[in-house]
């Protein structure tokens, strides 16, 4: 008698495995497979192009567009300022000793004196393409508040050496032009000069026109209050004493001549005062004296480039919005859905390294966010910016930008970041509050809620809400540049953000490593 | 064939008061309630409190006080969002609505019952915010720079406007509350509710506050639930509102009967 053997079952299938790779494939499956979320997505990225065009569609340019200079490039620029200059032929150089800066705000006396020299007052040597506004140029110069700096074309600065000028410690400054190419230096003594910058000025003619220079920004009074907000700008002007003077490659029988450049130094007697105060008195006027090799130059406006209040494509791609708290919705959903069916209880039998979960989950809805705010970003970038044009808002103020630049990268690149990101951390509140509404509720609070309040407070408490809450990686969608040296103000209100835009984006990404960090312990610490 | 003791027949005001019982059992006995009170009503009055310490009179002298004082409005709202949106939406997801319109088959009487018993808490939660945020208003404020000598008297009821903008704030919070009874019950799903009732509350704003066109922005100021029903916070500057503070509130009053009815329509027209 035999008895059958009995071979137990074992089944076909290769035993499975619990790589990080299947996690991925299993938590892109629970999204893939529920229709309502891949509708939900859809429409994200349907309503952050939408909205967005809407936007553009709306925005009208009713005022009328200041004058402004453009500069090579293309830059829109202020360029106002006293020039006493003579024609330079070829090269040559020019070289100055400053010994004093000061400056006059007009101002009503509640502003006190404090504001007298202006930070980005600027008096100096100028070698310049010619006198129209606008023409190449590059410039050694001693501020009111940056020490000395090296500018060219606008956009162009190098800091040189720091703190202010008196007769006590005087600047030298120094320009050198060799065919195209202009050399500033600085010293502190006449004798030991260091190179600040060199730069290549395309297109310079043979005969330039160099001198000295001096101007001053207006003083911008900036509020932001509960009742409204303003900014009122104070004509202000500079006076630069300048002595040892010489000018090499000057052109034999000339002499200094006065020119205010762009209207620059017509000097701002347009008093605001409040009723019943004294006024001081109106300021002096644009000019320059000479005397015994010895000039004072005063002057008012700007050599800097032009930037706009309003920003209207990074207004516009405030419409993403509806898309981000849609996404927020996602993501929260995506984790407190496995609470409310019991579904986390077999995603962690088949995945008990719980942490691991959390972070596939986090890579998967990441990932799915990010793609979908880049289709709705890039299909609506190009449209916004042509209805913008059609509406008012034109070059040189607001330059054509194309998706392929970096502004244009930056805002629809960041837009897809910001919503992925900002998905994200809904999840990890999902996660730890295992609950949509409450979950869904703190992350738009978070991100959206800041930039209510911050239109409501004072400019201050405003700027650092946009520093320290996730709502700073709205920044990303700032489409103006804005330079350190021009004094602008800056209010959330308008769409300008204090920090740098991947450094806000950064503060966000910290709120949502910080938010998954915790709840991966709680997530390890809990019972499911 | 009489089957005694099974069906009670109750009157009228016997099955209100009824109806109006069971709601308030379910509301009261789910920790989530109390901690929404909680949370409205700190968030409220921490964020108030907060503001009226920031705000400095030299600077900001054109403040209106009262309205900066009930400030924290802004955010307790969410809370008190979430509280009408889980009264609803959590009885989908426990199922436990099937229980409840067994129960009470005339499914307008359980909406209204539930709008009633929210509405109260609310009512009595947003009371205690408001009170505390005028109290933080006229601590911190004298100390600001808010005093006599900038034209500013200390916060209190006995000023007329202060009053409305105090009660109306209140009001305003119960008519959140309704609103996003209404959302909810038409969408039934808490996450999908609760987005689109935060969505129509702070983006709207946001989006209103931005755009670059003065009809639309005044459009948005004026029909916007969170802007126009905040106009009732105005005691300052009142001939250059959008809106004026009752018909703001009205405006807010409209979207929540409409948020209502809607719900109410579909929640006699669906299965549950």
């Amino acid at each position: 008698m035999t008895t059958p053997v009995m071979t137990p079952y074992r089944s076909s299938q290769q035993p499975g495995r619990d790589g990080f790779a299947q996690l991925l494939r299993a938590e892109w499956t629970k999204f893939r497979t529920v229709r309502g979320w891949v509708i939900g997505m859809v429409a994200a990225a349907g309503l952050t192009a939408l909205a967005t065009v809407a936007l553009a569609g709306t925005a009208q340019n009713n005022n009328s567009l200041p004058s402004v200079a453009t500069g090579p490039g293309g830059v829109a620029a202020t360029d106002t300022f006293y020039f006493v200059h003579q024609p330079m032929a070829k090269d040559g150089s020019i070289t100055v000793r400053v010994t004093s800066l000061t400056g006059r705000v007009s101002e009503p006396p509640f502003l006190g004196g404090a504001h007298a020299v202006q930070p980005w007052a600027k008096a100096g040597i100028i070698i310049k393409a010619s006198t129209r506004p606008g023409s190449a140029y590059a410039a050694m110069m001693i501020t009111g508040g940056h020490g000395v700096r090296m500018q060219y074309d606008f956009t162009g600065d190098v800091a040189g050496l720091p703190g202010t000028v008196s007769a006590a410690s005087p600047r030298w400054l120094r320009l050198t032009r060799v065919g195209d190419e202009i050399t500033g230096y600085d010293s502190a003594d006449g004798t030991h000069w260091t190179k600040v910058g060199a730069v290549s000025l395309t297109g310079l003619p043979s005969t330039v026109q160099a001198g000295l220079f001096a101007t001053s920004p207006p003083y911008l009074l900036v509020r932001q209050t509960f009742a409204n907000d303003s900014g009122v700008g104070f004509g202000t002007v500079d006076r630069g004493a300048f002595d040892h003077v010489s000018l090499q490659g000057g052109s034999p029988g000339h002499a200094w001549s006065g020119a205010a450049i762009g209207g620059g130094g017509a000097s701002g007697s347009k008093l605001n005062c409040p009723p019943g105060q004294p006024c001081a008195g109106p300021l002096p006027p644009a000019g320059f004296t000479a005397s015994a090799g010895t000039f004072t130059v005063t002057g008012s406006g700007d050599i800097a480039p032009y930037v706009p209040i309003v920003d209207p494509l990074g207004v516009t791609f405030k419409g993403s919005l509806i898309g981000l708290i849609a996404m927020i919705a996602l993501g929260a959903l995506f984790i407190t859905s496995e609470y409310r069916r019991g579904m986390i209880r077999t995603t962690l039998t088949a995945s008990p390294r719980r942490g691991r979960v959390l972070v596939a989950k986090a890579i998967v809805m990441g990932s799915v966010t990010f793609a979908a705010g880049l289709a709705g970003a890039a299909v609506a970038f190009p449209i916004a910016e042509s209805k913008l044009r059609s509406n008012g808002w034109v070059k040189p103020i607001y330059p054509v930008m194309s998706l392929f630049s970096g502004i244009g990268l930056q805002v629809v690149v960041g837009t897809a970041a910001l919503l992925a990101v900002g998905a994200v951390l809904a999840l990890a509140i999902g996660a730890l509050l295992r609950r949509s509404a409450g979950a869904i509720t703190a992350a738009i609070v978070l991100l959206v809620f800041p930039l209510i309040l911050a239109t409501v407070l004072p400019m201050t408490p405003a700027q650092w809400l946009m520093r320290l809450t996730p709502a700073a990686a709205f920044g990303l969608q700032q489409a103006t540049v804005r330079y350190p040296q021009v004094s602008s103000g800056c209010l959330p209100y308008h769409g300008c953000y204090p920090l740098a835009p991947w450094y806000g984006f950064a503060v966000l990404c910290a709120w949502a490593v910080a938010g998954l960090g915790v709840a991966v312990y709680q997530l390890r610490r809990r019972d499911a | 064939m009489s089957w005694p003791g099974l069906v009670r027949w109750s009157s009228a005001p016997e099955a209100a008061r009824d109806a109006l019982h069971a709601e308030w059992t379910k509301l009261r006995t789910v920790p989530s309630t109390g901690w929404l009170l909680l949370s409205a009503i700190a968030l409220t009055v921490g964020v108030s409190a907060l503001t009226t310490a920031i705000v400095k009179c030299p600077a900001s002298c054109g403040a209106d006080t009262t309205k900066v004082s009930l400030t924290g409005i802004e955010l307790g709202q969410a809370a008190v969002a979430v509280l009408a949106v889980l009264a609803m939406s959590s009885e989908y997801s426990s199922s436990m609505i099937r229980v409840t319109l067994t129960a009470m088959p005339r499914r307008s009487a359980m909406l209204a019952a539930k709008a009633a018993i929210v509405t109260g808490v609310v009512l009595a939660a947003g009371a205690l915010a408001v009170l505390g945020s005028l109290l933080a208003g006229r601590l911190f404020l004298p100390g600001n720079g808010f005093t006599a000598a900038h034209g500013f008297l200390p916060l209190s009821l006995y000023h007329a406007p202060t009053v409305r903008a105090a009660a109306g704030s209140v009001l305003y919070l119960a008519l959140i509350a309704l609103f996003s009874l209404g959302v909810a019950t038409a969408l039934r799903d808490s996450g999908v509710a609760i987005t689109v009732v935060l969505g129509l509350l702070y983006v709207l704003p946001v989006i209103g506050g931005l755009i670059l066109n003065p009809h639309w922005e005044r459009r948005f100021q004026r029909y916007s639930p969170m802007n126009a029903g905040l106009a009732i916070q105005a005691t300052k500057g009142l001939g250059k509102l959008p809106i004026g503070p009752w018909e703001g509130l009205g405006v807010l009053a409209a979207w929540a009967l409409a948020a209502l009815l809607a719900g109410g329509l579909l929640l006699r027209l669906r299965d549950a």
